[in-house]
């Protein structure tokens, strides 16, 4: 436990070591140093790549242009314009987010191999447009005697320049991980693997991808300015398709999805072109080769590789989970929902046909009813996932007919769905903590820096998290991988995270599928805890005790209509509803429960 | 009614399965003969869907046997029991919305030779059966009622003679004059030796037209026997009521 | 408007189409957005050209030759860098990394293979590229030709889709799983739709050739443009794809007279981004419904 936790301590502070040592092994003006500064701005590039492919799933295949912006408007500024190197790379790092995204916008409401071409041809036609813009970029020639960066009439020789770029590809490495820890990072991941959790959490996936890329774009144009300080001389050569693909293949080969992949990647590519100075005609077949071989079989590249051999070196010991038991929680003030005249269509089948449902506030509220008569329609357009053909939805007393499902997740309504939605490469604790997303006030930039105020709120979040995670009653499992924990627990992670976003009107789908005995009873009594807290449950559910046991409402489903509505007991007894629901025979033997 | 003597036409022996780490099915045995009915009834999430799709090769089984007509088929490809005689209409029908009906029932014979004679006379059964699938041939399948869409997935399947049919609930959201046309669809295709297998929440109805039933609970199977005595044995209430019966007792 | 600019900027779209057609009979039953297809159309010229100019075979030998060899490739491709990833997960976009591996591989093999240097193709007789004067237009009688094959090939792939392979195929499109329960095999089907696509590829590259000369520049610029007159045109919409392709020829034509050459690639860039913009479904698709 102990090694498992300073290992990678011991790697950051040795990996920093020897960054901060090797100027003092090698001359100023050696080749080793500058190839050292290389790859520290490559590193800051394939960071960002790292974040934008790797953790939002958005591959971009044209990472070359925003350096590429990066660098010209680093080069033309200081040549030409004799603006200060900082103030250049600023400008470069806004233009290269900016221009980028007026170009990728349309892909974020598509499919992701959309935006794969897009930054693709983008790359394309910003090289082209590089050698027709010749009164602005001088063509071909490129622009040559780039001053190098001063500070207090201090100007910077290699020496400097590489401490410099150490930091900022320090810096850089720093914010990344903040955001891949934070509920940023955790959309990111649900964006790219479960999206129905994204909206239920309410994160936008646009807005999400859109985070990433922006973040990954301003890198990559502050590793061009660094490219042109560095080079001194700055061409459309310098930024061709191969470029692009060359960051790829850096985070592909070191771990796709893994903070360090990027380094690893970047590092090892650098030794293997030393090694095979004598190949370099065959580059881009071995890149080619590499990109697929890696795909296939390493598909979380070198780092992933590496994490599976210390795995299996030294399991994970089952880490001692250290919150207060929380048994009590703050009173909730519940949301009613009323719905009414809702009419859904899909082709030729009505799937809905004027129904009417209320549910008070505080009340737990079941949709009952044979497969196929619409319930999970029902909640699937009270939460906005599908828009109504007619009708209206009043969640208190705000109509939210047509209205996003973020937008209403925001308003204060969870869901878990028929299976759960979990994020399986996210903690449990994660996936709790993602229902915070739209509460936790801590903006972006004030979570990569870590400042004291987003410090206090993420680890208030996560007590809180922990707490409902005991709430529901499976904090043991708070450090697992949502993917490994068994299908009847899932659900419970499931409300917990509905209940942490705030929820004061839950919408549960089937909640009781395929749970064992016991873990119904849990369930039943968990239900019935949560509504005395004062929430609104409304339940839509097949298990007619649990209904029986926990609703103080009962609304029957059949064909897209209402068949009946009333107190359990009664609505039971309902002729039609028997008959409906069990047959003939039911009506000759009884009432069920 | 029953074979005398030889195997059943379908034969599931301790059969084990479920997705990723989720075990839903837990050894579940199943027989089937030629040219019968059986129910198999159970509460939402006891496993029933589950158990119709390893048949079918949609998921892998973890552990057991599934023999269908002499045939070993745990383990073949969806396409390849198919192709032995083994048809599984999904639950929710499962069209090809966007194609016209008429397209859908050509897609049922995908892969089979069929003669000019052949091909008509199974078009004019499924016609007989359906005759609103004939009136309706140009329309997109999409834009059927729910009742229609049922009775073309069927149609589907019979372009193909199966010796097994298995309904994942054909009554799902249908109007009781289509649910009751439904079920007669499938008196007649047993009467055409077609063995059905049908999983349905309107357990009564199910019941009255099955020759035998199973009854499955939590993914286990907790009876069988012939439909009429599961119809009032106590193993049914206790599926459905919930009562913690324990299971395993009726087991005929 | 110049009328020769025009029908120049319909031959061109022509050649787009057809990569757009390409992509598109791969596409639907496999989800499959081929970033080696630019490359795939390259080595059907090259093949071609080396069969006739270097080898001398007749043209419909070498034409069968070009269309089977690429075919074959392309299958290749669908058993090493497809199917493995597709059985991973069958939603994930792992292929879009892996396609663009092979892509690389090829262009990097027939850079070696073939040198640089661009080769003349060219058309069969008795057709050629003498410039024909027809009034405004010089245009020759092979590009005329070649607008009235693209024609006659869409129409031949749509009714393609008539046949009941072809509604396998969209059956596949539509719902994998109901497929599988049909007695359908979208493996097999995937393995025919790479061959095709691959093939369809070839041919498209073997019909450019006389026109941009077989060299293996031709990949990448094909392959944006295909993908653009394939989204502009509503993926998998081959129809759309011709009257995309049209558009964005003549586009792209006009742009180079009225701006300059050089800003060809920007003016599709944009009109493909507006169109994206406005319609992210392309010109001529219905939006899909979103299901949970």
């Amino acid at each position: 436990m102990p090694l498992r936790a300073a290992l990678p301590l011991v790697f950051q502070a040795a990996a920093i070591a020897i960054a901060l040592l090797l100027p003092a092994f090698v001359g100023a003006n050696s080749y080793a140093l500058f190839v050292a500064t290389q790859l520290g701005i490559y590193v800051i590039a394939a960071i960002g790549l790292n974040l934008l492919a790797g953790y939002a799933g958005q591959v971009s295949l044209g990472h070359a242009a925003f350096v590429a912006i990066g660098a010209y408007s680093v080069a033309l500024l200081t040549v030409d314009h004799h603006w200060s190197f900082w103030a250049a790379a600023a400008l470069g790092m806004v233009l290269a987010a900016g221009l980028g995204m007026l170009a990728v916008l349309p892909a974020f409401r598509l499919n992701t191999w959309y935006f794969a071409f897009i930054t693709l041809a983008f790359a394309l036609v910003f090289e082209k447009m590089i050698v027709e813009w010749r009164w602005l970029t001088k063509g071909f020639a490129g622009v040559v005697g780039v001053p190098p960066p001063s500070a207090f009439g201090f100007e910077f020789g290699p020496r400097p320049l590489y401490f410099t770029v150490v930091l900022v590809t320090v810096i850089a490495f720093i914010l990344v991980r903040n955001v891949v820890h934070s509920r940023f990072g955790c959309a990111f991941v649900a964006v790219r693997d479960v999206e129905p959790a994204a909206l239920a959490v309410g994160a936008s996936p646009q807005l999400a991808k859109l985070t990433a890329f922006v973040i990954s774009a301003a890198l990559a144009g502050i590793a061009g300015a660094f490219f042109a300080v560095q080079k001194t001389v700055v061409t459309p050569d310098d930024f061709t398709a191969d470029f692009s693909i060359f960051f790829l293949l850096t985070v592909v080969l070191g771990g796709l999805g893994t903070l360090w992949g990027p380094i690893i990647g970047a590092l090892v590519f650098f030794l293997i072109p030393e090694l095979l100075a004598g190949l370099q005609s065959w580059r881009m077949l071995i890149y080619g080769g590499l990109l697929l071989g890696l795909m296939l079989f390493a598909p979380h590249g070198l780092f992933g590789a590496l994490r599976q051999g210390w795995r299996r070196f030294a399991p994970q010991a089952a880490t001692p989970v250290l919150a207060a038991e929380r048994a009590e929680h703050p009173p909730i003030a519940g949301l009613p929902l009323q719905v009414s005249g809702l009419r859904k269509r899909f082709g030729g089948v009505l799937a809905l046909d004027a129904v009417d449902f209320h549910a008070p506030a505080g009340s737990c509220c079941a949709i009952v009813g044979p497969n196929g008569s619409g319930k999970t329609t029902l909640l699937n357009l009270a939460s906005g996932y599908y828009v109504p053909d007619a009708g209206s939805v009043k969640i208190g007393r705000v109509e939210m007919l047509g209205s996003s499902a973020p937008r209403i997740a925001t308003r204060g309504v969870g869901r878990t769905f028929q299976t759960p939605r979990l994020v399986a490469d996210l903690s449990a604790l994660d996936n709790v903590m993602l229902g915070a997303y739209t509460r936790e006030r801590a903006n972006l930039l004030s979570i990569a820096l870590r400042l004291p105020s987003a410090r206090a709120e993420a680890h208030r979040l996560r007590e809180e998290a922990l707490g409902f995670l005991h709430f529901v009653g499976v904090a043991d499992r708070a450090e697992t991988e949502a993917g490994e924990i068994p299908h009847g627990q899932q659900r419970l992670v499931e409300i917990a995270r509905a209940m942490m976003g705030g929820a004061r009107l839950i919408l549960l789908d089937e909640p009781a599928a395929g749970l064992s005995m016991s873990e119904l009873e849990r369930l039943e009594r968990l239900i019935a805890r949560i509504c005395e807290l004062g929430a609104t449950i409304v339940i839509v559910e097949h298990h007619l005790d649990l209904v029986a046991n926990i609703a103080s409402h009962v609304t029957v489903l059949d064909r897209g209509t209402v068949l009946a509505a009333g107190k359990p007991a009664e609505v039971f007894k309902d002729e039609r509803v028997m008959r409906a629901y069990m047959g003939e025979r039911a009506l000759k033997t009884g009432a069920p429960a | 009614m029953k074979a005398p003597g030889g195997p059943p036409l379908l034969s599931v022996r301790n059969l084990d399965a479920g997705y990723g780490h989720v075990r839903v099915l837990q050894n579940v045995s199943l027989s089937v003969d030629a040219g019968r009915i059986v129910a198999l009834v159970g509460r939402n999430g006891a496993g029933k869907s589950t158990l119709l799709r390893t048949l079918s090769g949609l998921n892998r089984a973890a552990s057991g046997e599934i023999t269908f007509d002499g045939q070993n088929i745990a383990g073949l490809r969806p396409h390849a029991i198919v192709a032995a005689g083994l048809l599984h209409v999904a639950e929710g029908r499962r069209l090809f919305r966007r194609q016209s009906v008429a397209d859908n029932i050509e897609l049922g014979r995908y892969g089979l030779r069929l003669g000019a004679e052949q091909h008509r006379q199974r078009m004019d059964r499924i016609h007989e059966l359906f005759p609103v699938l004939q009136e309706k041939k140009d329309l997109p399948a999409g834009g059927l009622s729910g009742g229609q869409q049922q009775m073309l997935a069927i149609a589907q399947a019979m372009m193909r003679e199966p010796k097994l049919l298995m309904l994942d609930e054909p009554s799902l959201g249908l109007a009781p004059v289509l649910v009751d046309q439904v079920l007669s669809a499938i008196l007649t295709l047993r009467a055409q030796r077609v063995a059905i297998l049908l999983v349905e929440q309107m357990v009564e109805r199910a019941l009255e037209i099955a020759d035998e039933a199973c009854v499955m609970q939590n993914g286990r199977m907790i009876a069988s026997g012939p439909a009429n005595e599961i119809a009032t044995g106590d193993a049914l209430r206790a599926a459905f009521m919930g009562d913690h019966g324990a299971p395993g007792h009726l087991q005929s | 408007m110049d009328f020769d600019v025009v029908a120049h900027g319909i031959v061109a779209g022509s050649l787009y189409a057809l990569v757009a057609v390409s992509f598109n009979i791969l596409y639907r039953p496999t989800n499959v957005f081929n970033f080696a297809q630019g490359e795939l159309v390259m080595l059907g010229a090259m093949i071609f050209a080396s069969a006739t100019s270097l080898a001398g075979m007749p043209w419909f030998a070498a034409f069968v030759a070009t269309l089977v060899a690429v075919g074959l490739i392309g299958l290749v491709e669908e058993r090493i860098a497809v199917a493995p990833i597709l059985a991973r997960s069958q939603t994930g976009t792992g292929w879009v990394i892996t396609t663009l591996a092979v892509s690389l591989i090829i262009s990097n093999l027939v850079g070696r293979f073939w040198g640089p240097d661009p080769i003349l193709v060219k058309p069969p007789e008795p057709l050629s590229m003498e410039a024909l004067d027809l009034g405004p237009s010089r245009i020759s009688s092979y590009e005329i030709m070649l607008v009235i094959v693209t024609i006659v090939l869409v129409a031949i792939v749509e009714s393609a889709y008539r046949t009941l392979k072809g509604k396998a195929v969209m059956a596949v499109a539509e719902d994998r799983e109901a497929a599988l329960l049909r007695g359908i095999d979208p493996g097999s089907l995937r393995r025919w739709s790479f061959f095709l696509g691959a093939a369809f590829a070839a041919m498209t590259g073997v019909l450019a050739a006389p026109i941009l000369y077989a060299s293996t520049s031709l990949g990448p610029d094909l392959l944006l443009k295909g993908f653009a007159a394939a989204a502009v045109g509503s993926i998998g919409n081959n129809r759309g794809a011709l009257i995309a392709g049209y558009l964005i020829g003549v586009t792209e034509a006009l742009g180079a007279s009225l701006l300059s050459p050089g800003y060809q690639e920007a003016v599709i860039f944009i009109v493909v981004l507006t169109v994206l913009l406005l319609r992210p479904q392309g010109l001529f698709g219905s939006s899909t419904a979103r299901t949970v």
